[in-house]
């Protein structure tokens, strides 16, 4: 008796039962939620951000590489969509998929030589972080301070060409889609030759080496689809909150994406995906009830559990699954 | 015949000191050769000269005739060499068979199917452990591993570099049996650089004896035994 | 036409004299990490955050007491001892041997930390000392030199020298030298490895503090400066490897000058970026060290 239903427990677990109820239960928050137009904006940002950070699983949890640069890579893509839009009258469609090309294309000028030079651990994660503040400096250079609204240059309230609505919904669930496809690309890539190459490159480069496998290339390739998925996030996200600055590329928001990764477990799928979800959350919330009074507090809890996490659970939230595993599996077969 | 794997002259510097000093080697297809020598001759230099960790700074290495000198390391192994480690170098998160699937890639493109390879590959070792990770096996077991993963790569070469250091007696015995079968069941040609004496003596068809970075000695294992030069060079007198 | 040249080469001159005395400065900030990585092999990405800290602890203390900036490190360099030594026993000595990403990531955390509680006390303005002594120019055949920057320059070659002497000529120091080159034997002849460790964070983070307290006296603090101290400290390390306190004072002249003459041939906005840029390319050409023995 007890055998039968722990066998249909791993059974009703499996990947694509879990993936249909995580739809459903993305597809109904709204309703769940009130049609509350703030709550359905934080909902929003909570999805876009899960999406980063299933993205950067993928080159700091399958390749094992340290990547703070994720602002680089969504304020390209961001700013560009933003641009296109404000002086071009482009719709963000097009201007998105721009933007996530213009961040490969960034991806390869930078990834290329910083993998021939071997950069490896601390030394990529400075570059990375060297990045970020070279797009905002040279933003910066070229636009100053000014703040572009997309609402002066699109006077529509409702338009699926420009992606302009009145509402949050119709964001919310582009960003479900899209969530959904980098769920789809991470179990891909896991199942996948990449996703062995990569993880073979994590654990020991040489040995990947001594195996035919060209380090430099297949980090170069994770590289190029995390920075396509956050460019084309970058996209969303401008058309959410309407504004294109140069603060658009956040040094912070690259360490909470790094951060989230970390703490649901390198390598990760649903780690990364609750670590997303809660951490956002948590800290929207603070925001709200904090911000004013005290500035930055979310940062300083995120740090606090990245140390919590680093010190004493590296494996992070994934260790959680890798129990109920252990004990499903154990008692199963024993 | 043309020797599978031809060293011609190579040299190898790191600043003033000079590591492998003008090596000759030839590897004829189907052999097992044993490379010792004492600390500091050179073997694991000119072992990674040879797959293509380090570039050496003078002489060629060819194998199947073609120029392979300073090649990157993976092209090499897509070429047909491929080694284990000395300090092993396992892969900790994942499991043995995950390992060896990875080793299987290189030639099996199909997930699936490169499964299969590496379940062969480990069967062939003799490992049983292969659903756990690699944090929980033993030093010998992820040796095992090390071996199957190169395996599975298809080689035609196989370069172990003291894959017998740390093991006990009977373990000795099942890799003599291993590294036997590799040759007669897999046809693969080894080079085998070695520390124990019990294991290289046992398994080689011929020895290669370097010291201070150059060949000092080359034979039998019996005829190397008892090479004056060899015995000098390793207890640092004169034979009698 | 010999007057136009004239001012050139006068200018030349000011910037390598401000490159050479902002490279001091930089070297010495950079010293407590090359410590921190050499011996232990901790990545620290929080060195430029302690820095930070370390100048609001000497910020708050010179206002409180009213006392000059450069004397609050009497109290600040032993504070911050005690905190390194802590920080050792208490997180450090439990990565020690995890993946250097966790390390590094035990680091951020407290750098997010360290930035955002800087954050809540003292908000984002730019806090500085109102009025210091030193913050007085002598000029020297035209060339204009703070006296401040002066000082600095000069404590800092005198911390040097003495820190070299330390790590030569105390059984300390040469324990410490003796740990960074090989842990295992250092540990075979009897030196308390993990105490080894625990002074040296102690003493990398006095080091900081130093030059906190030091820096103050010509420059502002705000919770974000941490950022650019850090690289430019990490970039001073890539450069110098590991293993000479030259290397290390090299390294930061050069890349003192760097600034000092990029600041004078680049308008200042693009002043930052050049910074940046620079620590890429350095990055990239050299991330083994131009002058280290390892």
């Amino acid at each position: 008796m007890i055998g039968v239903s722990r066998e249909s427990i791993i059974k009703a677990l499996s990947t694509r039962n879990l993936i249909i109820i995580i739809t459903v239960a993305f597809g109904i928050l709204p309703v769940l939620l009130g049609f509350n137009r703030y709550y359905v904006y934080l909902a929003t940002q909570v999805v876009i951000f899960t999406s980063m950070v299933l993205a950067w699983n993928i080159i700091g949890g399958y390749a094992g590489q340290l990547d703070l640069a994720a602002a680089a890579y969504m304020g390209l893509g961001g700013a560009i969509t933003g641009l296109l839009l404000c002086y071009y009258h482009l719709t963000p469609w097009i201007g998105m998929i721009v933007g996530a090309l213009a961040a490969v294309g960034l991806a390869v000028a930078i990834g290329y030589p910083t993998f021939r030079y071997g950069l490896r651990e601390v030394w990529y994660a400075l570059s990375t972080i060297s990045l970020v503040l070279i797009l905002q400096r040279i933003y910066w250079l070229i636009y100053g301070t000014t703040e572009e609204y997309i609402s002066e240059y699109i006077p529509y309230r409702w338009s699926v060409l420009y992606l302009r609505f009145d509402r949050y919904e119709p964001y919310y669930y582009l960003g479900v889609a899209i969530l959904l496809v980098t769920l789809w690309v991470n179990i891909t890539i896991r199942r996948s030759k990449l996703g062995y190459y990569l993880r073979a490159i994590s654990e020991d480069e040489d040995a990947a080496e001594a195996l035919g496998i060209d380090v430099r290339r297949y980090k170069l390739y994770a590289l190029m689809i995390y920075a396509a998925i956050v460019g084309l996030v970058g996209g969303l996200y401008i058309t959410t909150t309407g504004i294109i600055t140069y603060r658009l590329f956040d040094p912070d928001y690259s360490l909470s994406v790094a951060v989230a990764g970390i703490i649901g477990g390198l390598g990760s799928i649903p780690g990364a995906l609750i670590a997303g979800v809660i951490l956002k959350t948590v800290e929207e919330y603070l925001r709200a009830t904090f911000g004013a009074v005290i500035l930055g507090l979310h940062l300083m809890i995120y740090g606090i559990l990245l140390v919590a996490v680093s010190v004493s659970k590296p494996e992070g939230l994934a260790a959680i699954f890798t129990y109920i595993e252990k004990k499903l599996l154990k008692k199963g077969s024993g | 015949m043309d020797p599978l794997l031809k060293v011609v002259k190579v040299t190898k510097r790191f600043g003033g000191i000079v590591a492998v000093n003008k090596m000759d080697m030839d590897v004829y297809e189907g052999e097992i050769v044993g490379l010792i020598g004492p600390n500091g001759a050179g073997k694991t230099t000119l072992f990674n000269c040879i797959t293509g960790f380090y570039k050496p700074n003078e002489g060629k290495v060819y194998f199947k005739g073609e120029d392979i000198t300073g090649l990157p390391p993976h092209v090499i192994c897509m070429k047909g060499i491929a080694r284990t480690w000395q300090k092993v170098k396992p892969f900790v998160k994942m499991t043995a068979l995950e390992a060896v699937t990875v080793g299987a890639l290189l030639k099996y493109k199909d997930i699936s199917k490169a499964e299969e390879v590496a379940r062969e590959m480990l069967e062939f070792i003799g490992l049983k452990k292969i659903n756990v990770p690699g944090r929980e096996l033993t030093l010998i077991e992820h040796k095992f591993v090390d071996l199957a993963r190169a395996l599975a790569t298809k080689p035609t070469l196989l370069l172990t570099d003291e894959v017998a250091a740390g093991l006990r007696p009977f373990e000795i015995e099942r890799l003599i049996d291993v590294i036997k079968r590799i040759r007669d069941d897999l046809k693969i040609t080894l080079v085998v650089v070695e520390h124990v004496m019990r294991f290289v003596m046992k398994i080689s068809d011929r020895i290669i004896v370097m010291h201070q970075g150059s060949k000092i000695a080359e034979g039998t294992p019996e005829e190397v035994a008892n090479d004056p030069k060899v015995i000098e060079a390793y207890l640092g007198i004169k034979a009698i | 036409m010999l007057g136009l040249i004239d001012v050139n080469i006068h200018l030349l001159i000011q910037n390598i004299v401000n490159g050479v005395l902002l490279g001091l400065v930089y070297a010495l900030i950079a010293l407590g990490l090359s410590l921190m990585f050499g011996v232990m092999g901790i990545i620290n990405f929080a060195h430029g955050d302690f820095l930070m800290i370390a100048m609001y602890f000497s910020y708050v203390l010179a206002l409180a007491l009213g006392i000059e900036g450069v004397l609050t490190s009497f109290i600040t360099v032993p504070l911050f001892v005690v905190i390194g030594v802590a920080w050792f026993y208490t997180l450090i000595n439990r990565v020690l041997k995890a993946d250097p990403l966790i390390q590094i990531a035990m680091t951020v955390g407290i750098l997010m930390f360290l930035r955002n509680i800087a954050l809540a006390i003292w908000k984002a303005e730019p806090r500085g000392l109102p009025y210091s002594a030193l913050l007085k120019s002598i000029t020297i055949g035209g060339i204009t030199i703070s006296l401040s920057r002066l000082i600095i320059a000069i404590i800092s070659l005198a911390v040097f020298f003495a820190l070299h002497l330390f790590l030569t000529r105390t059984k300390l120091g040469i324990a410490i030298r003796a740990t960074a080159e090989d842990t295992e034997t250092a540990a075979l002849m009897g030196i308390n490895v993990k105490l080894i460790y625990a002074l040296t964070t102690g003493l990398s983070l006095g080091l900081v503090a130093l030059a906190a307290a030091l820096i103050l006296t010509f420059t502002r603090v705000d919770p974000m400066i941490g950022t650019v101290y850090g690289l430019i400290s990490w970039c001073i390390v890539a450069m110098a490897g590991l293993g000479t306190i030259k290397g290390i004072i090299f390294s930061g002249l050069i890349i003192g000058l760097v600034e000092a003459l990029g600041m004078s041939l680049i308008s200042p906005g693009a002043r930052e970026l050049f910074i940046y840029l620079t620590f890429i390319l350095i990055l990239w050409v050299r991330p083994r060290g131009l002058f280290g023995v390892r």
